[in-house]
C-alpha cells in the first residue's frame, strides 16, 4: 500500500512526524540519482558517497521544499550540487572524451569488444560505456532527459541552466553518444540499434 | 545551427509547433535520404531511452537511514513560521510608528525659522531639548530597537 503512496504524500508524512517512511523515497530514487552522481564522478565509491550526501541533504532540508515543483527535480537540484562541491573538494578527474587518455582507453575497450563479438543484450552496456566517456554535463543531461522524467525546463532548473541552453547541450550530447556508439561499434552500430 | 538533424530531432521530441512539424513531416515523405536519417534516430532514440540505471550498494537506504537518524526530524516551514503570528507583529509594529509619527507631527513647530547669519556661542542645552527634539530621539531609539529585536528573533528563529 505504501508502494503506491506518491512522493508529496510521503513527504507529508515524514515531515507529520513518520520519518522512517524517508526510506521509500530513497529506495524509490536512489538508483536514479547514484547512476546521475556515477555520470560526474566515474567512480562508484565516490558516487555512493554523494548520492548518500545528497539523500542526507534532502532531508534536512525536507522542510523547504515547495510542494509546487517535483520532488525529483528538486531532488537532482541537490545531486547536482552535491556532486560539484563534491568534484571540486576532490579535484577528480572529470577529462572529455576528446581527452588522448580516454581514446587510447576506449581504443583498448574496442578491440577487445570486436575480438569476442557481442551480443544483441550487450547493447546497454556499450551504451553505459559510451555515456561514460561524454562529458559530465552531456551525459547528466542525457540521463536526466531519458530516464529522470524530466523536461527541458526541469533538467534547467536543476542544473541552473537556461531551457535552452539544454536543449542545444541535449542535441550535442545525442550527436557526440551516437558518434562515441559508432566509434565502438564500427559498422555493427546499426545492427546493435 | 539548425541543421535537418536537429529538426528531426526536435520531431521527435516532439517540440516542433504545427507548421515546423508539417514542413518536417513533408520533408521526411519526400526525401528518402531524409527518411533514412529520420529512421536511424528514432532507432537511436529508443536506444537510448532503454539505457540502464545503475544500482548503488544494497547498503546504500540503511546508510542513508542512519546518517538521517541523528539529524533532527525535518518540520514544514509552514509549521515552523505561522503567517499570523508575523503578521500580528507586524502590524502591531506599523501602527506603532504610525501613531508616533502622527503625534511627532501634531505637537511639532513646522513653521521656518528665519535664515540668519548671527553664531549663537551661548551654549544653553536647555533650549535645545525641545519636545520635538526629544520625540524625534525616542523615535530613533524605536528604530534601532526594533532592528535589534529582529536580528533577536531571526537567531532564535535559525535555533
Amino acid at each position: 500500500m505504501e508502494q503506491k503512496l506518491t512522493d508529496l504524500a510521503l513527504i507529508q508524512n515524514v515531515l507529520n512526524g513518520e520519518t522512517a517512511q524517508y526510506a521509500l523515497l530513497v529506495k524509490r530514487h536512489q538508483r536514479f540519482v547514484f547512476t546521475l552522481a556515477l555520470r560526474f564522478s566515474k567512480n562508484r565509491e565516490d558516487a555512493e558517497e554523494i548520492a548518500q550526501d545528497c539523500f542526507v541533504k534532502a532531508y534536512k532540508a525536507l522542510g523547504t521544499f515547495k510542494q509546487t515543483a517535483k520532488f525529483s527535480t528538486w531532488l537532482y537540484t541537490i545531486t547536482y550540487t552535491t556532486a560539484m562541491t563534491f568534484l571540486r573538494k576532490n579535484r577528480l578527474d572529470t577529462a572529455s572524451i576528446h581527452d588522448e587518455s580516454t581514446s587510447i582507453q576506449l581504443e583498448n575497450h574496442t578491440s577487445g569488444f570486436n575480438a569476442n563479438g557481442y551480443e544483441k543484450q550487450d547493447s546497454h552496456a556499450f551504451l553505459n560505456l559510451a555515456i561514460t566517456h561524454l562529458m559530465p554535463d552531456d551525459a547528466a543531461i542525457i540521463t536526466m532527459f531519458y530516464k529522470g522524467e524530466q523536461s527541458l525546463e526541469e533538467i534547467g532548473e536543476a542544473l541552473h541552466m537556461e531551457p535552452n541552453t539544454i536543449k542545444v547541450k541535449l542535441h550535442r550530447a545525442r550527436q557526440r553518444l551516437k558518434e562515441k556508439l559508432q566509434y565502438l561499434l564500427k559498422d555493427e552500430v546499426k545492427e546493435l540499434l | 545551427m539548425n541543421t535537418i538533424e536537429q529538426q528531426l530531432w526536435d520531431y521527435i521530441d516532439g517540440n516542433l509547433d504545427e507548421s515546423a512539424k508539417k514542413a518536417i513531416e513533408e520533408k521526411i515523405e519526400s526525401d528518402a535520404e531524409i527518411k533514412s536519417q529520420y529512421e536511424d534516430l528514432v532507432k537511436l532514440n529508443l536506444s537510448f531511452e532503454s539505457m540502464d540505471l545503475d544500482e548503488p550498494s544494497l547498503s546504500f537506504t540503511r546508510n542513508v537511514m542512519e546518517s538521517v537518524a541523528l539529524a533532527p526530524a525535518p518540520v514544514a516551514m509552514k509549521t515552523q513560521v505561522d503567517k499570523k503570528i508575523i503578521y500580528s507583529i507586524g502590524g502591531f509594529f506599523v501602527i506603532s510608528l504610525l501613531a508616533l509619527f502622527g503625534y511627532v507631527l501634531y505637537i511639532s513647530n513646522l513653521s521656518m525659522p528665519k535664515f540668519g547669519f548671527n553664531v549663537n556661542l551661548n551654549f544653553n542645552v536647555d533650549q535645545y531639548i525641545t519636545p520635538t527634539v526629544l520625540y524625534s530621539f525616542l523615535f530613533f531609539d524605536l528604530v534601532i530597537g526594533l532592528i535589534f529585536l529582529d536580528q533577536f528573533l531571526r537567531k532564535k528563529m535559525h535555533k
